[in-house]
């Protein structure tokens, strides 16, 4: 099965600093890869690479499809509100909706600035900014770490239908709960190697 | 498009950070005040020490009139602020540069003086470099003053001298009183002598002399001052609408804000965390640094406009001549973007060397004031200081600015100073584009 998403000896230094060793990583169609790994283990670094966010210091990322990443920070103009978020990036984009974005992901429409809302709404934003050009391929960098257990499961819900769509979803998080959960797939990152590729229970038992 | 877009966006951001904005175009305009104060000072009187070794009395009298010493320097020193003190005081004084000259009246200096057989001397010492040449035209200027009003009483004396020789009296030279019978006197005396030959002939000559001596009071007058110079005030434009105050505040503002705006708004990306989003396809680096070149440069177009016509309203308020404020400011806009642009690659830069925007505001400040301060430096004075601010865009707003606004044939030098905005603007933005790769890793 072609891969939708694929790094081929792809590497990262940040300077003098070895983030992410050579790494071979396929992202399929209709399937969840969870990214799991300790603190530091290169895991959004790769998801970054994967996005195009970051250019890669050695080696090759190829894309197949729409890819929207969703990074672990906020990254949207605080100083604008939701919908001129939303507006910007979709114009940008050249798809999507601002309007049906905030319905869709029940985020505030008042004016305030973005950097005024709860964290939880600033991470949906990011969700919904990310979901604007509609993708084939999600790349969520810890998504539920400040979601509600009401927008946990809207997020999964997500998740499974780009999948269903016959898309994907990679997913970096600590959780073993999440993992076991959504993903049909785990990828273990240790000091910036990829030390195991394979299924969800040996992938779980790994990260304990 | 995607430019215009990003362009749209900081706008926006601007608009709703009404402090920021306050702030960007408050600072600006308080450091052109600060450095238009600071030219006050630099015009003021300097500290000159005054060592008087000859003990001038209080009052002295020259050619029969009464000169009130301290009065008559006051009047006489309008450009320094004269100091007495002893000499020793003077020469510390000048070692140390609290004063920046030291006029030395030396002993025997009155009594030459009033001897009006030579000339007496003022020793005039100054320090190195700095504004000792100023300092030297302005003791150049107070002696010239204080000769005039010399001159004045000699004539004045030398006239009662031609007024003593034409009608007789008592007089006073070198220290001596004399009686004189002058020509009437002489021509009463002929004409009681026999009217031979000789009288007659010393008769036609004290009319020729007496007439000769009429005569001369005008061309002693001129002699004396072969040149006057009559001050009329009111005619030239104020100092604070001047072409070169105007010039300099429409620079500086744009030099602050276009490098504070772009440097800021580019770190800005990075510290908001949105470099990645856009550095994955939708905008390239090169379209994100010409977004902030441009929000610059329309920014510059904005404040621009705002001063150039605050400025032509006064100019047309004062009645005041010379400039072309309406018919120029087009083409003073052009400038105001030009400048807003090539600055505004400068800012980029920073914006893109500093990563964050707290760091690149303070390298941005940091590098504004010396490249506004080397900017000031005349380049008559101190040529590297020409070389260093060419190197930058503030100079060459300054000329842009002057030229078009107030030359009669401005379309050269418009010319010449607007490639070096362009061609600094391109060379800066090159750069920035280069180092703004630095932003997204």
């Amino acid at each position: 099965m072609t891969p939708l998403l694929a790094a081929r000896g792809v590497s990262r230094r940040f300077g003098s600093h070895l983030a992410l060793g050579e790494t071979d990583l396929e992202v399929r169609p209709r399937e969840v890869l969870a990214l799991v790994g300790p603190n530091g283990a290169g895991k959004s670094t790769l998801l970054a690479l994967l996005a195009g966010a970051l250019e890669p210091s050695s080696g090759v990322v190829e894309r197949r499809a729409r890819v929207g990443w969703m990074p672990q920070r906020p990254a949207h103009y605080g100083r604008l509100s939701a919908r001129q978020n939303l507006e910007l990036f979709a114009r940008l984009e050249g798809a999507g909706d601002a309007a049906a974005s905030l319905e869709r992901f029940e985020l505030p429409d008042d004016g305030r600035p973005a950097a005024a809302l709860s964290v939880g709404n600033r991470q949906r934003l990011d969700l919904a900014i990310s979901m604007l050009g509609s993708p084939d391929v999600l790349l969520l960098d810890e998504p539920t770490a400040a979601l509600d257990p009401r927008q946990r499961r809207r997020l999964w819900e997500l998740a499974g239908a780009v999948r269903e769509h016959g898309g994907a979803v990679v997913l970096v998080t600590q959780s073993a709960e999440d993992v076991e959960r959504v993903a049909d797939r785990v990828a273990v990152l240790q000091d910036g190697r990829l030390v195991y590729d394979g299924d969800v229970a040996e992938g779980v038992a790994l990260l304990a | 498009m995607k430019v215009l877009l990003l362009l749209r966006k900081d706008l926006l951001i601007l608009r709703r950070s009404p402090a920021l904005l306050g702030v960007l175009l408050a600072y600006p305009v308080v450091i052109a005040i600060l450095i238009g104060l600071l030219a006050g000072y630099a015009n003021a009187k300097p500290r000159v020490a005054l060592v008087d070794e000859d003990h001038l009395p209080a009052t002295i009298v020259l050619a029969g009139k009464s000169f009130h010493v301290d009065r008559a320097i006051d009047e006489v020193a309008k450009n320094v602020r004269l100091v007495r003190m002893s000499r020793s005081q003077g020469e510390s004084e000048l070692r140390s540069g609290r004063v920046a000259a030291l006029v030395r009246i030396p002993p025997g200096f009155l009594e030459t003086l009033q001897g009006l057989v030579s000339s007496p001397h003022l020793i005039l010492e100054t320090g190195s470099g700095g504004i000792t040449s100023r300092v030297r035209q302005q003791m150049q200027a107070l002696v010239y003053n204080l000769n005039l009003r010399l001159q004045q009483a000699f004539v004045a004396a030398d006239l009662r001298y031609v007024e003593l020789l034409r009608h007789g009296g008592t007089g006073r030279a070198l220290g001596r009183t004399f009686d004189i019978i002058g020509f009437a006197g002489a021509s009463g005396l002929l004409r009681g002598l026999p009217r031979t030959k000789s009288v007659r002939e010393l008769e036609r000559f004290f009319r020729d002399a007496q007439l000769a001596l009429t005569l001369t009071t005008g061309p002693i007058k001129a002699t004396a001052t072969p040149i006057v110079l009559v001050e009329e005030s009111g005619r030239g434009r104020s100092s604070l609408l001047g072409a070169q105050v105007q010039s300099y505040g429409l620079a500086l503002t744009i030099t602050f804000l276009s490098l504070l705006l772009a440097a800021g708004s580019l770190a800005a990306e990075r510290d908001e965390n949105v470099i990645g989003r856009l550095a994955r396809g939708l905008v390239s680096l090169g379209q994100l640094v010409w977004a902030k070149v441009l929000l610059a440069a329309a920014v510059a177009l904005a404040l621009g406009v705002t001063i150039a016509v605050a400025f032509g309203i006064a100019v047309d308020a004062g009645r005041v001549a010379g400039g072309e404020p309406w018919q120029r400011l087009p083409v003073a806009l052009v400038g105001t973007l030009l400048a807003g642009a090539s600055v505004g690659a400068a800012g980029a830069l920073v914006g893109a060397l500093a990563r964050e925007a707290r760091g690149a505001s303070l390298a941005a400040i940091l590098l504004a004031l010396p490249v506004i301060f080397v900017g000031l430096v005349p380049r008559e004075i101190v040529p590297p200081a020409g070389w260093v601010s060419d190197a930058f865009p503030f100079v060459h707003a300054v000329r842009f600015f002057g030229s078009a606004l107030y030359d009669s044939a401005p379309w050269g030098t418009l010319l010449r100073e607007g490639a070096w905005l362009l061609g600094l603007g391109l060379l800066f933005g090159t750069v920035a584009r280069a180092a703004a790769r630095r932003l997204a890793a």
